[in-house]
């Protein structure tokens, strides 16, 4: 009760604008991350559905690596052995980069079950009307095979958007970096964790809702 | 019922068939076709001229949905040649996509595109394929849907239609793109008993519009009254051919006779048959 008691809404208040600032930065990083995330998904999800060799080889090494391996490593991969062979980026560069890696792989399988969800039979009608396997593609099934792909890949961009509050530890000023050294240079840790758990709860519900409308809109009307 | 035989004739009347004079539409010699060690097509020689219904028939398995599948290019062929309004279609180089363009096909499964609207269903070739401007994609699609019973369900999704009305969809959504051949793979299989009829009925006023067309089918009736020729096929092979009345009442050969005692509408009552021992009715 204490905690709650001492509880300071003007604490918060005073900080608005480097809270704000670090809200538009998640909110960047998030923003890129997710489309980088989406054309990876939708690329690398053809081409290992449709098997084409090689690639999708390479695809699937890809695909490994990230799912198997803690998203911090990666960060510390991107951050500190990029440099050192002369690749040097920017914190906002590695943390786009990062998440966009990231979510890319996950998309990645997203788009591969939904495009192998779609039966050939489906393909094919595509191809009796005259489309080449190319516009097949584009217009059978990626639309079907996206539509079934739409749930699980929204999962993957909310997970995106969590994970831009790693991007701390490479000093990308975004909303979890911004609170984590407000809170340590006034030791009021309860306020500001308070505030990030009550912004990302707030980002996330839109963005789901927002995305939830996009889905009732595109839902596929029936069972394949 | 014939009026609107006529009404399809009309939505098909701009067909350029005047240059397929007397080369057949689609002949096919010599067709080997083999998934593995499995044998499918064994020398299939076949013809079906303009304006022709070419009805198939035979056993599960002899080999019917491939052909026509290999007619359509959808399957490779190991051996022989499929010409299409005389031109060679099976060789090297020949743009695959652009045959497809004039043979329309309709499977078993209806296979609507589940997300579109039927209005889409039936212009996405017209508008993406053969890019023309959605008011004529529709304009032609909306007369189609008329000739098919079915002008009031332009807005529906497939999954909001009767098996019977899908493959009516499906049949208009071929013919948008006028075919110059249209090939139906058994497609009052999957329908419930009553809504095989109103399916029939239109293939039935497309083949007198004058629709070039075969038609594997196990509805013997159809055969009968809608075929200008038939083909019994088994094993990969054309066993025989003719008037479909002289192959139904009165088959040549002791294959076809086995098929037709065995296939329910042409037994008299289902008292005449028996289990064999190979366990097949008889
Ligand atoms: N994609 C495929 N891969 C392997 N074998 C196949 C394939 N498609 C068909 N077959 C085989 O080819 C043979 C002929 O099949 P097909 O579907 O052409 O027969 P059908 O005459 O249409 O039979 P039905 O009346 O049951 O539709 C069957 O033995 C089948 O198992
Ligand atoms: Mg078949």
């Amino acid at each position: 009760m204490d905690i709650l008691a001492s509880f300071e809404w003007s604490f918060i208040w005073e900080n608005r604008e480097e809270l704000w600032e670090g809200f538009k930065n998640t909110m960047k990083a998030s923003a890129i991350g997710i489309g980088g995330a989406f054309v990876i998904g939708l690329v690398l999800g053809a081409i290992r559905a449709h098997r084409i060799p090689v690639a999708s080889q390479l695809a699937a090494t890809y695909v490994e690596i990230i799912r198997n391996t803690p998203i911090l490593v990666q960060i510390f991969f991107i951050f500190y052995f990029l440099p050192r062979v002369g690749v040097s980026l920017e914190p906002f560069t590695v943390a786009w980069v990062a998440v966009m890696i990231w979510g890319g792989a996950f998309n990645t399988e997203n788009f591969r079950a939904g495009f192998e969800a779609v039966p050939q039979r489906l393909r094919e009608a595509g191809l009796a009307l005259g489309f080449s396997p190319f516009k097949t593609f584009l217009n059978v099934t990626l639309p079907v095979g996206g539509r079934i792909a739409l749930p699980s890949s929204i999962n993957t961009y909310i997970s995106v958007l969590k994970n831009t509050s790693l991007m701390l530890v490479v000093g990308y000023a975004e909303l979890t970096a911004v609170a984590y050294s407000i809170q340590a240079n006034t030791f009021r840790t309860f306020e500001m964790f308070a505030v990030l758990a009550v912004a990302y709860l707030a980002i996330v519900w839109m963005l789901s809702a927002l995305i939830r409308l996009l889905e009732a809109r595109l839902r596929l009307p029936e069972a394949l | 019922m014939q009026e609107r035989g006529e009404g399809i004739a009309a939505a098909l009347a701009d067909e350029p068939g005047a240059k397929t004079n007397g080369t057949p539409v689609v002949r096919a010699e010599q067709i080997h076709k083999s998934f593995g060690d499995n044998v499918v097509l064994d020398g299939i020689d076949l013809e079906v001229s303009t304006g022709e219904t070419l009805v198939v028939i035979g056993p599960s398995g002899s080999g019917k949905s491939t052909l026509l599948r290999c007619i359509n290019l959808l399957e490779p062929i190991q051996s022989g040649r499929i010409f299409f309004e005389g031109e060679e279609i099976t060789k090297k180089g020949v743009r695959v996509d652009q045959v497809r363009q004039r043979i329309g096909i309709v499977f078993q499964q209806f296979n609507l595109f589940p997300h579109l609207r039927v209005m889409d269903n039936l212009t996405l070739g017209a508008r993406r394929v053969k890019k023309m401007p959605r008011r004529e994609a529709e304009e032609r699609a909306r007369d189609l849907l008329v000739r098919v019973g079915l002008p009031e369900k332009e807005r529906s999704y497939p999954h909001q239609l009767s098996g019977g009305q899908q493959q009516r969809v499906a049949i208009a959504r071929a013919l948008v793109m006028q075919p110059h051949v249209m090939l139906f793979d058994e497609v009052t299989s999957a329908l419930d008993p009553e809504l095989v009829g109103e399916v029939l009925v239109v293939m039935r006023d497309l083949a007198r519009s004058g629709m070039t067309m075969i038609v594997v089918t196990h509805e013997m009736q159809f055969a009968r009254e809608v075929g200008d020729r038939l083909t019994f096929m088994d094993e990969g092979k054309i066993v025989e051919q003719g008037i479909p009345a002289d192959v139904l009442d009165r088959p040549k050969q002791e294959r076809t006779r086995k098929f037709l005692r065995r296939s329910l509408q042409m037994a008299h009552s289902l008292e005449e048959l028996t289990i064999t021992q190979e366990g097949e009715a008889e």
